[in-house]
């Protein structure tokens, strides 16, 4: 029950389509970016070897697990202001051009923006700081302007800058002429963390962009274990180039059996956590119903479990097309276990849920990132749900669940969800299956 | 909003526009608006109580106004004036009747309000805790959204 299905990609389609992807930076308190296919990693490292007699330029080189690069300061290339950085500990962006690996300086790095290349502007012949030539374009995003460097041109190969033979600085030059002194730079461990917490800052950016997962303490734990994974997957290149990337990243988050039925087992664990006795009305909300499937399941287990109660499900999906089909919804399979059978009945149109169990379920066309009007909760059924959203709406729809549920209310998210103020919630637990008791 | 409310709106919306002008009518996607939204300049608003409690509204510029209801009448229509008026709320009144028909033969039983026009610029209309379903029909004559909020009578 996702906002957007990971093998549905329709909707990003709708949206202008992402086709250039560049790290942002700043220099000089300005924003700039360089194309992500140029970016080979990013780094943070102080203590560079210099090379005598290098141009004022060359910071010096750095030995990056056993391969000798060169280390340009952009600041002083471009002739901008040079603050000194933190405990002299410096940005680093390591670029992979077409002939050798470098790494440049620069102020602060931003994150990973997704532009669609149209957007591109070509450049205003009167930019001051930066020479015309080095830049390959000018695109605004979320309010803010960057200038797109051209580090080919500027730091490539066989190249004359600026009267500055670049060449003089490729790497093949420099680790035969300089030997290493005592001084050799090396990677901190608080640099290799720093590192990690910057790729998973771009995985976490790029799921935005491509399917609108947001990290927040929801899933954050998630997010975190299965870039490890990940890492041990793809090695260096673990950055998320494309959408096919982004599912495949994200294809182990799904809960079992969300967006579908549940199964008997499943259920009956869930129902456990129900309470043994319980009268009168019984209220639930399930926010991102999409086509109801689930919506029937819980229908079909807490009437199975708790006959008496006067069921009422508010099941919201803000997918019209999906929650449209919901209410007259037809069962197509043969059998969906035996919990279900005895809610089941032959209709005109084929298999259906009895009348009991289809007048419990209100379908709604809402978006739950809207005002939510709510009766007093005895239960939520939120699963893969939240993570979609924007992190400042799931605080409110948290705030919201805190508000509206009964004491003792149970609440169950994702398998790989928690709430976000785990001190409201007694977390239970029946073989797997966890869900959350309001205190 | 319930679902299937959603449907019997949207088909008289349609049906009455593309009948009373004789044009082509065309239905943009759904989308649902938070509690407060701007109105474009004449809004007609028509009631409803019953097994639920919401409204109404069909929103258009005023300039759509006066050519919807030039069309109508058969006749160049200058400004806003009693006519028009009287025209546009005959057009709310009638979109409004035949989806509550339809709703009816559903199973929901609805009551009307009388249809009342509102213009002005810069207006905004807001329903506490009800966001509204907004139908945009677009026709040679101009955008017409078709606002209908409604919640279940608690």
């Amino acid at each position: 029950m996702k906002h957007v299905s990971l093998k549905e990609t329709k909707n990003l389609k709708d949206q202008t389509r992402i086709d250039f992807k560049m790290v942002t930076f700043t220099l000089a308190g300005k924003d700039y970016g360089i194309d992500i296919m140029k970016v080979k990693e990013i780094s943070k490292a102080s203590k560079f070897t210099f090379v005598p007699n290098a141009a004022p330029f060359v910071k010096g080189v750095y030995n990056l697990r056993g391969d000798i690069i060169s280390v340009i300061d952009m600041r002083i290339f471009f002739n901008l202001e040079a603050e000194e950085a933190e405990g002299n500990t410096e940005n680093m962006i390591i670029l992979r051009l077409d002939s050798h690996v470098l790494s440049v300086i620069v102020d602060s790095i931003d994150k990973v923006i997704g532009i669609s290349s149209e957007t591109i502007q070509p450049p205003h012949p009167l930019f001051g700081d930066i020479n015309i030539k080095y830049i390959s374009g000018v695109v605004e995003n979320e309010g803010r302007l960057y200038v797109i460097l051209d580090v080919e041109r500027i730091l490539g190969d066989e190249e004359q800058v600026d009267g500055r033979t670049v060449e003089s600085i490729s790497a093949s030059s420099i680790s035969s002429a300089a030997p290493l002194s005592v001084q050799e730079s090396t990677v901190s461990t608080t640099g290799n963390a720093v590192k990690e917490d910057v790729d998973i800052g771009f995985i976490e950016e790029t799921l935005i962009t491509f399917l609108s997962f947001y990290s927040s303490p929801v899933n954050q734990e998630w997010i975190r274990s299965r870039f490890s994974a990940w890492k041990k997957q793809k090695g260096e290149d673990v950055q998320l180039a494309n959408v096919q990337d982004a599912e495949a990243y994200l294809s182990p988050f799904a809960s079992p059996f969300s967006g579908s039925y549940w199964n008997s087992d499943f259920a009956e664990k869930a129902a456990s956590f129900l309470p043994a006795d319980h009268t009168g009305n019984f209220y639930i909300w399930n926010p991102g119903c999409e086509s109801g499937y689930e919506s029937y399941s819980v229908a079909c287990l807490v009437k199975n479990r708790l006959p008496d109660v006067h069921l009422r499900i508010i099941a919201h999906d803000n997918d019209l097309i999906r929650i449209s089909t919901a209410p007259g919804l037809v069962v197509n399979q043969a059998s969906l276990g035996s919990l279900y059978d005895n809610f089941l009945t032959e209709g005109s149109r084929g298999k259906q849920f009895k009348k009991e169990i289809k007048d419990a379920i209100l379908f709604e066309y809402h978006d739950i990132t809207h005002d939510n009007t709510l009766p007093k909760l005895d239960m939520v059924v939120m699963r893969d749900t939240v993570s979609y959203i924007v992190p400042d709406r799931q605080q409110h729809i948290f705030n919201t669940l805190e508000e509206v549920m009964k004491p003792g209310g149970l609440l169950i998210l994702g398998t790989h969800e928690q709430p976000i103020n785990p001190g409201a919630w007694e977390k239970v637990e029946n073989s797997g299956v966890v869900a959350y008791k309001k205190k | 909003m319930r679902v299937e409310y959603i449907n019997p709106f949207v088909e008289a919306a349609y049906n009455i526009m593309t009948e009373v002008l004789q044009a082509d009518v065309e239905r943009k996607d759904l989308y649902l608006k938070k509690t407060t939204q701007p109105v474009m300049g004449v809004a007609a608003l028509v009631g409803l109580a019953g097994d639920v409690e919401g409204r109404v509204l069909i929103d258009m510029s005023q300039d759509t106004a006066i050519k919807i209801a030039s069309t109508m009448n058969g006749e160049k229509l200058t400004g806003l004036d009693e006519l028009a008026k009287a025209t546009i709320t005959e057009l709310a009144n009638m979109i409004t009747a035949q989806a509550v028909t339809k709703l009816f033969d559903l199973g929901f039983k609805f009551d009307l309000t009388p249809p009342s026009i509102i213009t002005g610029e810069n207006m905004s209309v807001s329903n506490a805790n009800v966001e509204a379903l907004i139908v945009p029909l677009e026709m040679p004559q101009g955008l017409v959204e078709i606002n209908v909020a409604i919640r279940e009578r608690a």
